[in-house]
């Protein structure tokens, strides 16, 4: 592909992201205007019930569809890149394994890790981290692709029995509450949690620029990239840190959305048909927002008829596609 | 250039051993040995992805155990013996990455890193590839990408796993020709392992031979000599 192609790719997608904000924004059960989209920003009036409405709830969600969307999709790029494995990414290497074990543990028996606003993203960022390091002193062990997912989806069973004994202890509200999370949503976030959660998406979106010549190194093995001057064991401990702060953050708040990491990396690297990162990094950030951002405007057309939970939309879209990767590469 | 002080190498057991061996700058050294004689070991030891188990690997008077990644990447660059291609990696930025060591922290390619790039690219003969992907070209035209990926990199030493394995006739003589003339006109110290021997006495290159667990380094060796060298048993196999 020619490098001017792609720039027009990426022109598109940055011009049809705002396009997709639009279409969550008209698709709920009230309409949102763009003034009240901005006064209900800028200029909020609390005695309105719409803007009310609308920055309590509609405000909170569309942003966290777009992180939710791109954070996912970088944190599957970067496992990939990585484990050297295209069918890699934080849900089947049970990173989000690792996160819900720890917030289920955090909101079920009540021993809690951290106390203040941050506490449920510091505790699923340690689960998170937790698993990441685990796969990766597995993965140096394992030779075949496929034996390292096994182990993500035994480990990933492995907790959900931890998450269950957990839960027939659990008392009623704690368990619904946990359950609620586990259904994976967009909605739980307030509005005064938003400018926290941007900054740290936002940082992590910095330092992965800051890490795309050791990816692009990692691409043709760790000890080929060592060889040509690549810290190896640091830049691992970074790109682990990067994935558990990605996934950690959008598993916390969002609860487990699944192969939303795994399926729009690869369909961004056969979109763009390259392997710099710089690319990848931008491309997986538009078209993993627009994703989901357009994923959770359909749930929110049909609500009025029927509530889809988002892991059920994500996985029933993602996992035949991930069969299709799966078909191409085993044959 | 490269001095072997005693060593001993391999994983848990010792697999080769040396006394004393100086290696120069401005030549090419043929590693021979039979299957499993451990050169891919010697080759990973001396380019520190293996510690010795004992003795030292000297690097222009330093110990390779004290030199940093980026310090060895300004020295030495490994051709391995089986580059197997990246999905939708071209050859171009596959050849631009050996200017890692000389690019700034984002990579970026000036336009000497990309000079270097075509220059190496036109001396092997493989400037039509350029824009093609490596994981859609043949094992031969991948392996000699391998070795330009290594000339780009513009080390005093390159280190190459059996880079003729997968050539044609013509092209294994090429080969040869090139790091001869490169090693004099640049003053590089190239190491090959090969089972090419043909090629290599044809060359007249220096061997290091690997047999009966042992590192020796000749000057010239007949076929017959060779042979008999090969056939060798090692002391503890031979009760």
């Amino acid at each position: 592909m020619k490098e001017r192609t792609l720039k027009w790719i990426l022109l598109c997608l940055v011009c049809f992201l705002p396009i997709a904000m639009y279409i969550h924004l008209v698709s709920g059960q009230i309409e949102v205007s763009f003034t009240t989209f901005y006064r209900a920003i800028v200029q909020y009036d609390s005695n309105d019930t719409i803007q009310v409405l609308v920055r309590e709830f509609r405000i909170p969600r569309l942003f966290m569809a777009l992180i939710a969307g791109a954070g996912l999709s970088l944190s599957g790029m970067l496992m990939q890149t990585l484990f050297k494995n295209p069918l890699a990414g934080p849900y089947v290497l049970g990173i989000n394994a690792g996160a819900s074990l720890l917030i289920a543990i955090s909101l079920m028996t009540g021993i809690q890790f951290f106390k203040s606003n941050f506490g449920l993203i510091g505790t699923a960022f340690i689960g998170a981290f937790g698993a990441g390091l685990l796969m990766m002193s597995v993965a140096q062990r394992l030779r075949s692709q496929i034996s390292l997912l096994l182990v993500g989806l035994m480990f990933g069973s492995f907790t959900a029995a931890f998450v269950s004994i957990i839960e027939s202890f659990a008392g009623a509200e704690s368990l619904k509450s946990f359950s609620m999370w586990s259904m994976g949503s967009l909605q739980q976030v307030e509005f005064s949690q938003l400018g926290p959660i941007i900054m740290v998406f936002s940082i992590g979106l910095f330092i992965s620029f800051l890490l795309v010549k050791p990816l692009n190194l990692l691409v043709i093995g760790e000890n080929p990239a060592q060889l040509l001057g690549l810290p190896i064991k640091a830049t691992r401990m970074a790109v682990l840190f990067l994935t558990a702060v990605f996934a950690g953050m959008i598993t916390a708040f969002c609860g487990p959305i699944a192969f939303v990491g795994i399926a729009i990396p690869n369909l961004t690297r056969i979109l763009f048909q390259t392997t710099n990162h710089r690319d990848l990094i931008l491309g997986n950030v538009l078209i993993g927002a627009i994703f989901l951002v357009l994923i959770d405007a359909f749930i929110q057309v049909i609500e009025g008829y029927l509530t889809i939970p988002l892991n059920a939309l994500t996985s029933l879209i993602g996992a035949p596609f991930v069969v299709f990767l799966l078909m191409r590469k085993l044959k | 250039m490269i001095t072997f002080k005693h060593i001993e190498i391999g994983y848990q057991t010792t697999l080769l051993h040396s006394e004393e061996i100086l290696l120069e700058s401005g030549k090419v050294y043929a590693l021979i040995g039979r299957n499993g004689i451990g050169k891919s070991t010697l080759i990973q030891t001396m380019v520190g992805l293996i510690p010795t188990i004992s003795g030292t690997i000297f690097i222009q008077e330093q110990a390779i155990a004290m030199l940093s990644a980026k310090e060895i990447s300004e020295k030495i660059a490994l051709v391995e013996t089986r580059f197997e291609g990246v999905a939708f990696l071209k050859v171009k930025d596959y050849l631009a990455l050996g200017r890692a060591p000389f690019t700034d922290v984002f990579g970026r390619m000036k336009w000497e890193d990309w000079e270097a790039v075509h220059t190496v690219a036109e001396a092997l003969g493989i400037s039509h590839l350029l824009e093609k992907y490596t994981d859609q070209i043949s094992d031969g035209e991948r392996q000699l990408c391998a070795v330009g990926r290594a000339f780009v990199q513009e080390t005093p030493i390159i280190l190459m796993d059996e880079p003729t394995a997968f050539l044609d006739y013509i092209n294994r003589n090429t080969l040869l020709e090139i790091l001869v003339s490169l090693a004099a006109k640049k003053n590089k110290c190239i190491i090959l392992s090969t089972h090419d021997i043909d090629a290599c006495l044809d060359h007249a290159v220096p061997m290091l031979f690997a047999s009966s667990g042992k590192i020796q380094l000749f000057s010239t060796l007949s076929k017959t000599e060779i042979l008999n060298r090969m056939n060798e048993k090692r002391p503890e196999q031979s009760f």
